[in-house]
This record gives C-alpha cells, structure tokens and sequence, in this order.
C-alpha cells in the first residue's frame, strides 16, 4: 500500500466512523472525491481477478497492459448474462481509448458469441437493455450476423431505447416494480449512471441523469445513517436483521457520507463515474432536524396468473426522525418471496438496528401470481437461489393474510390466517443490542435503543424463542456468503404466536420526542388496545400516546380519528422533500429554498 | 486448464464433436429449459435446442443461442429443418438455413414465451402463448400483434383446417376458427389448462391436460368435454401425445406422473415408469418413422425413449435438463 493510498484509507475510515453530519456543497464535494477514490483504490491495484479490477485501471489509467490481459482472459469464458453485461460494458467505455486492438476485438467478440439471459424481471431488463444500449452505440452500423441475439445494432438500439423509455415512464407514473429495495438498489442505479456519463444519444444520456437522480431521491428520503427505512419490495435475509449489509448501504457510503467506509464491488462503477449526486438530495438524505412523513405509491410486481390487475398499488407510510425510523407497506403479497413489511430501524445497536414483525409465509399459488414456471416445481426453483424461501423461521416474505396501518410512529399490524397456511404462527424479531427489552404488567413489550423508544403490544399470547445466528445459518443466497463457518453465535430474540387472529400495536418514540424512558412506558400502560380477533373479523381500537384514535378492521378497514383512510388517494410521493403526482413523470424535489424538478415529459431538470 | 474443464463438461452433458448421422433418420429436437435448478447470473449448464437421430445413442448437438431458456420450439414441416423456431425468455428466436444463422424475431414486449406454433401450410404464419398473452405473425416473426390476453401454455394450429386454434390458457381452453384474431373460450369448466393435443385423424377430437384435474376430452371441437376419469382425476399434465399410425394408443405426462398410456383413445390409464430416474415428464413424442419409438422428456432428468411403446424407458442424454418440448422431424 503507498503512502497515499493508507493516508486516504486513514481518513476516509476516521471520516466514516462518526455519525454524519452535514455538509455544505463545497465539503460535500470534497468528500465525495475522497470517498470515490478510496472505493477505486480497492481495484486499480487488485490483482483479484474481475471486470471492476479491470474498470478501475482503465479509468485511473494505471497498468493498463495489465488489464488488457485479463479483460481478454475473463471473456474466454463469459458468464452472468445481464450480471456480466453491465460490468463488462463498463470496463469498455472506461478503456477503450487505452486498450489493445486484440482487447478492443476481444470486447467485441464477446456481444457476438455470448448470449445473455435477458431474464424475467424490472432489474434483469434494465441491466440488458441499458448496457445493450451502450454497447449498440459503440458498435453502429453492424449486422445482425454480428451479435449474439442476431438484430443488427439499429434494432438493438431502438428496442433498448424504447424499453429503458418504458421503464422510466411507468416509474414516474405509478411506480417502480422493485421499489425501495436495499439490495436492489445498484441494479438500478449502475444503469443509469452508465448512460449519464456514456450515452452518446443526448436524450439518453440526459435520462439516465434524471433516473439516477429519481432514484437516489426515492433512497434519500428513507435514509437514515446509513440505512434504508422501510417497508421494501425486495431484500435478503442478511440484510433484513442488520441493515448495514444491504449494498444500499454502500451507496449511503459512497453518495451521502454515512454508513461504514466500503468497498463493495457493487458501487466501483458509480465511484468511477462522472455522475454527480445533486447536493439537494445529499441534504435530503442527511437532514433529520425535524420528524417528518413521507407516503409513496408503488406499483406490485407484473402478476402474470390468479389476479386481475397487473400492477395493483403499494402504498408505503414513512415517519422519519434523527433517531429512527418506522415504515409500512400497507400489507398483502406485493412482492414474492423477499418482501419487507414493515420495521422500525434506528441509530444504535449495530448490527442488528431493528425491530420488525411477519407471517411468515410461502405457497406456489404466491409464486405463479408472479412466475411463469411451472407450480409444482416452482418452491424448488425458488429455493434454489433464495435459501430461506419455505423455512418456517425465515424473516423475509409476504403474506395474503398480513395488514398495517400506521400513523406517524404508531403502527397497527393484524393477521387473519386461514387454517393450514404455511405457517400457522407470527414471528417478531428482538435484538440482542438492544438497551433495555421486558415485558411491562400492562402487557407491553418495552424496548430501548440508544435514544429511541419501542413498545410492541401483542394482541394474543406468545413465547419466546432464542434466536441464534448460527454459523452458516445466513447463507441465503448463492454468492453471499454473509459469515463464515467459524463465526460466532449470537443470540436475537424471536417472538412467536401461534394464533391465527393476531396482530399487534408498535408505538415508537425518541428522547426527543417524549423525554425520559419512564415517561414512555408510563404512557403505554395507559393505551390498552381493544381487539375482536375471530375468523373473518379482526380488528383493532386504538388510541395513541397523542391522543389519535385508530380503527383498523382487517383487511382493509382504516380510520382515524372517525374518517376512513383512503389509501388510494396516495400519491407517488408526498412528504417534506419529495411530491410528484401519480401519473405525472415529474419529480419535485425540495431541501429549504434549493428546489430541483426532473420533468420526464419535457425532458428537463429545472433549479 | 479451463479449456479443459469446458471439453469435459461438453462430454458431461452429451454433446458430439463429431459429424452428423446419416440424414435418413429421423431429427429429434428438444428444447431444454433449464439444467437441474437454474439461477439467473450463476454458471449455468447449456439451455436452448438440441437436436439428435435415433443412432446416435446419448448425443445431442446444441444449436443456436445457448443461454435462453428454451421452453418451446416448432418445424415447419417439410422444411427439412430449415425453418425453426426456439421459443425462450429471450424471445422468439427463428432460422431459416438450418440453424447457422439466428435472430430474436421479438422485441422487450414479449417475453417468456411458453407456446410456438406454426400453420402447417403457410410459413409465414407464427404463433405464440406467453405469460401475457397470445401474440400472431403473419411475416414469419418480423412483426407481432397481440391477439389475446392471459397466460397461455400451449398453442396447436388444426392440421386440417389452419383457420382453427386451440390454446389451453389459466383461463380455460379457447378456440380460434379465423386464424387466431379473436378467440372464444370452449365448453371447458376447468380453468387451468396446460396442453391441449388433437387426434391425428379426428380433428374435432382433442384431449386437454390440467392442473391437479388430470384429463379432459372433447370430440365435438370443444363444444362438449368429460372428464377421462380412471384414477388420474387429480393429476397434472403437461403434454399429451397421439400414436399417429394408431390413435388409440394416447400417452401423458405431467407432475410425479411417470408416462401414463392408454390403449383406447385417452378412456382408460396404465402408468409405466420403468427405467425413469424422476416421474416428472414434461414432454413426450412419438416417433412418426416407428411408433414403437416414444420420446419423453423429464423435468430435471433429461431425455427417455422407449423401444416398446412406452413399456420400458431408457437415459438418452441431455443429463439433469428440463425439457420442454420434443419434436420430431421425419
């Protein structure tokens, strides 16, 4: 390591170890470089052999004779479809004014001879089409004799233009399909950084820099020291109990300072790029002065069997504050297999910075709503690459017979399960980091981390359960291997109830808000929630520590304050910092006085 | 070293680097869509159209795209193998020479593509069921419009009227009788359908495989159907297969199934499962050459013949694939 190198590592450690603060344009942009380059520095002298290794030093212009070799060694044996396609068209664009012609040929062999996989979903689209589109514009004028889907680079560019143009229209109007996903995250973000910088077609390279911006945006306002807040279409078991793992993490890292210094292969190409984050959204991300709530519409997953509509609504419900942040999807099977209900993720306790509760469910019938394969063999096919999918102790999923309803910090979550499901239990996850955690007289579950204040009333009986990480036990996902087999166990703690008709109210609260501990648990003993839980009618009176009333009757009977709740009024966004209207393609992006609008329809950015 | 490991796995899965066989065999096409669990972005096995003759034992060739997903194929018939189709999450991929050339004949709005078939008289007429829908050619391939809506399995053209489709849908089973434009949905209760075979000379006799509701038939085009009952009620079935010199012998396959056969037109079952690694079958094909050759294809055990109609069932290649469907070219 040179000297350079270690002082960079020196102080973007020492920088990242403290809780961020914000920053003003200049020293954020600053920073960001510092941080950039340290990401970079992990692969412009690696000798690891991968396509970053091989971007880095084409962009730092170090060894390039180096990367010339094993750029043309690795694409031998190509493999990864949409997986390889964005990392080796990146590489290219970063070197092909510095590469061999043996190297520059080799590159384009490769988009000859192999044929990607262009798979089966948003994110499997928007890495083949993206990267088809840049690569279609390295290579004008060919034949379709020339690559490996057998279109010629004419047909490859308009069809990848007319997909990423369909794409960004249907985000903008009711949503993304793999919304506010911490481990999906790049998969969005790569593409478009790629055109930004890339895309010789002006209309295309201007797009990629609004989408890259709309969706760090999306991530910003759910952001919180690192974290994602959520409620999430999609994330794995890993990172659900320790949020830090998610790579969303690493582009909190890389983009807002927060989080702990990274050098995940999945945010080089974004370090190297040319890409700005606006500093509007940097101060989105950053600032939590005041709580706040933020509502987002999303759009499920295209269901393909046993449903009406293709892409029915997701409403999100975010309250935000400095010290947590606690998160709804309204409930029901909105995304298979990965889906985040709900959590409340806060500040202290790393690494388990969560509370959050589920069904946790699996059936075929969830999956062929969403996958064409064929059902009786499709939990083998699922749980081929997502491990955990029909364990009865796993701690991602959907639920056709989960709700919530939250308000501000106070959330509302019912379950009426039909006899036989997989499973006939409810599950609660209970930190082993956590400051304070027992069960109050009053029956509140009363919990503290650092400043931020949990209480969780169950509704029926339940036990606990010692929940181990055991070693091994997290390996959920081929090629993510979170700890080795040597590592230690630790011990959570899991809540489980085994009735059908359940539920559960969690109140959150900060210092800030309500004072002492004391103040809070004294105030839960007083709200009492009043419940009817039979088959086919479950339902919940509550009233907060405010003073608000909530009535919520499963599935979809939400009142507050004697009015119903109507959640498809909810915009695509609404809060403080974000708004856009469904259907709109217009994104308003507000901190103070700066104001930002990314206008799809006009293709226009306004300050 | 590598270069190694890829002959080696070559060798693994079947493959020939030698020439091909005498061409007065017949072909046997079989689309592969997956080998054993398939993972997107993970080093997976070959997938797509493999092709073999009868001699050739436990060799296929593999042609065309080879990373696809191959859920269907179709030949045109008479075309010796010229005109194919590789139906697949990429799309719809078309040859005209005989597989040297290769081109994706769809764009991004039609993916996974479940169902392709071609009319028998007229080669630029194409057919396709997907996940979204039923969408029609009438350029071979070059355009595309969307005639149906709803997740469609398999697509058959009448042999003897190309004016007339079935199309067995989540949906139940519908028919058209104008070349696929509109389609009205037949007499059929059950919703579930995934394959639907027509009688090699009754054309208004048809045979429906379901899921978990085992067999229906019809004889009136689609007008009328019962059930075939004889212990398969609740089975899944995935194809369904005449014995095209004697249609009362029927054979079927589907979930946990083994190859059922039926000696009287589809009304009475015997399983065989004889010599069958997995009961999964999702494919199955009788050789026009010799009936007494059957061809069945596994979920994730690869391919089978047998040399007495469907009696015994030996391993014919294609280890751990999924096979999604088999033709036979004479």
């Amino acid at each position: 390591m040179t000297i350079a190198k270690y002082t960079l590592t020196v102080a973007v450690c020492v920088a990242g170890l403290s809780r961020a603060q914000m920053k003003n344009e200049e020293a954020y942009k600053k920073e960001y470089e510092q941080r950039a380059a340290f990401i970079a520095s992990a692969y412009d002298t690696s000798s690891y052999s991968s396509y970053y290794a091989i971007a880095a030093r084409y962009a730092r212009n170090r060894d390039i004779r180096w990367a010339d070799s094993l750029f043309v060694e690795l694409l031998k044996e190509p493999r990864g479809d949409m997986f390889w396609m964005f990392p080796v068209i990146g590489a290219y664009l970063h070197g092909k004014d510095k590469m061999s012609e043996e190297t520059r040929l080799a590159v384009r062999n490769s988009w000859k001879s192999y044929t990607p996989y262009r798979g089966d979903t948003e994110n499997h689209w928007c890495m083949y089409y993206g990267s088809l589109f840049l690569a279609a514009e390295q290579w004008p004028g060919l034949p379709g004799s020339e690559w490996f889907n057998g279109k010629s680079s004419d047909e490859n560019l308009i069809e990848a233009k007319e997909y990423l143009i369909e794409w960004m229209r249907i985000t903008t109007t009711i949503g993304q399909g793999e919304f506010d996903s911490p481990d999906y995250l790049p998969e969005f973000v790569i593409p478009m950084v790629l055109l930004a910088e890339f895309a010789q077609d002006p209309e295309m390279k201007l797009r990629g820099r609004m989408m890259a911006d709309y969706v760090l945006a999306d991530f910003a306002v759910d952001h919180l020291e690192g974290q994602y807040i959520g409620g999430f279409s999609r994330i794995y078991q890993p990172a659900v109990y320790k949020p830090l793992l998610s790579q969303a993490s690493a582009y909190a890292y890389l983009y807002f300072g927060t989080g702990n210094p990274t050098t995940s292969g999945w945010v080089l190409l974004p370090a190297l790029s040319s890409y700005r984050l606006p500093h509007s959204i940097y101060r989105i991300a950053l600032d939590r002065s005041k709580p706040y709530v933020h509502k987002e519409r999303k759009r499920v997953r295209n269901i393909i069997r046993l449903g009406t509509v293709k892409n029915p609504p997701v409403y999100k419900y975010t309250y935000m504050t400095q010290d947590y942040g606690l998160s709804s999807l309204h409930g029901g099977i909105l995304q298979p297999i990965q889906q985040h209900t709900w959590s409340v993720r806060f500040t202290r306790g790393e690494p388990y910075t969560t509370v959050f509760g589920l069904h946790p469910y699996w059936s075929a019938l969830e999956l062929i709503m969403f996958f064409p394969e064929e059902e009786r063999m499709m939990i083998a096919d699922v749980v081929a690459s997502k491990g955990t999918y029909n364990n009865p102790d796993k701690w991602t999923g959907s639920s056709p017979f989960e709700r919530t309803f939250q308000y501000k910090n106070t959330l509302i979550v019912l379950y009426d399960i039909e006899p036989g499901t997989t499973t006939e239990h409810i599950d609660g996850f209970f930190p082993m980091t956590l400051d304070h955690r027992s069960v109050d007289p009053s029956g509140w579950i009363v919990c503290r981390a650092g400043n931020t204040y949990i209480g969780w009333y169950p509704l029926q009986e339940y036990e606990w359960i010692d929940e181990y990480e055991k070693p091994g036990q997290s390996l959920n996902t081929i090629g993510r291997p979170e700890m080795g087999m040597d590592a230690p166990v630790l011990g959570n703690w899991r809540l489980r109830s085994h009735k059908l008709q359940n539920g559960y109210v969690v109140e959150v609260r900060s210092k800030n808000e309500i004072g002492s501990f004391e103040t809070f648990v004294n105030g839960l003993r007083k709200r009492i929630a009043k419940a009817t839980l039979k088959p086919g009618a479950v339902s919940v009176d509550y009233r907060t520590l405010e003073g608000a009333h909530m009535k919520f009757s499963f599935p979809e009977g939400r009142a507050l304050n004697g009015v119903n709740v109507d959640l498809t009024k909810t915009k695509l966004f609404d809060g403080p910092f974000l708004n856009a209207e469904v259907g709109s393609e217009r994104l308003t992006i507000t901190h103070g006085k700066q104001r930002r609008i990314l206008d799809f329809k006009k293709l226009q950015i306004s300050e | 070293m590598m270069k190694r490991h890829g002959i080696l796995l070559l060798l693994m899965l079947g493959f020939s680097l030698t020439a091909p066989a005498q061409v007065s065999e017949p072909t046997v096409y079989a689309s592969v869509f997956s080998t054993k669990l398939f993972v997107v972005g993970a080093a997976n096995p070959q997938t797509g159209m493999f092709y073999h003759r009868p001699s050739e034992d436990t060799v296929w060739r593999h042609t065309g795209a080879k990373n696809i997903r191959a859920n269907a194929l179709a030949v045109f018939p008479g075309s010796d193998g010229r005109i194919r189709y590789t139906a697949s999450g990429n799309g719809l991929h078309k040859t005209t020479d005989g597989g040297n050339n290769w081109k994706i004949t769809t764009g991004w709005r039609i993916t996974e593509i479940w169902a392709v078939s071609l009319d028998p008289v007229d080669p630029s007429a194409v057919y396709i069921g997907t996940a979204y829908g039923i969408y029609k050619s009438t350029d071979q391939g070059d355009t595309w419009k969307q005639v149906f809506t709803g997740f469609v399995s398999c697509i058959i053209v009448d042999r003897t009227n190309p004016s007339v489709l079935y199309a067995a849908t989540e949906l139940g089973v519908y028919k058209s009788t104008d070349r696929g434009e509109t389609w009205q949905r037949t007499g059929l209760s059950i919703d579930r359908t995934r394959t639907v075979t027509q009688h090699p000379k009754d054309p208004q006799t048809l045979l429906v495989g379901t899921e978990k509701h085992g067999i229906y038939a019809t004889s009136n085009g689609g007008r009328t159907w019962t059930k075939r009952e004889a212990g398969i009620d609740h089975e899944t079935f995935y194809t369904i297969a005449f014995d095209p010199s004697d249609p009362s012998i029927v054979y079927a396959g589907g979930y946990a199934t083994g190859v059922y056969r039926s000696k009287d037109g589809g009304y009475s079952w015997r399983r065989t499962c004889v010599g069958f690694a997995v009961e999964h079958i999702h494919s199955i094909a009788v050789d026009p050459t010799d009936t007494r050759r059957v061809y069945a294809g596994t979920m994730g055990a690869g391919m089978y013949r047998s040399e007495d109609r469907g009696e015994n069932w030996r391993f014919i290649g294609l280890p751990g694939a999924q096979v999604g469907r088999i033709v036979i070219e004479p």
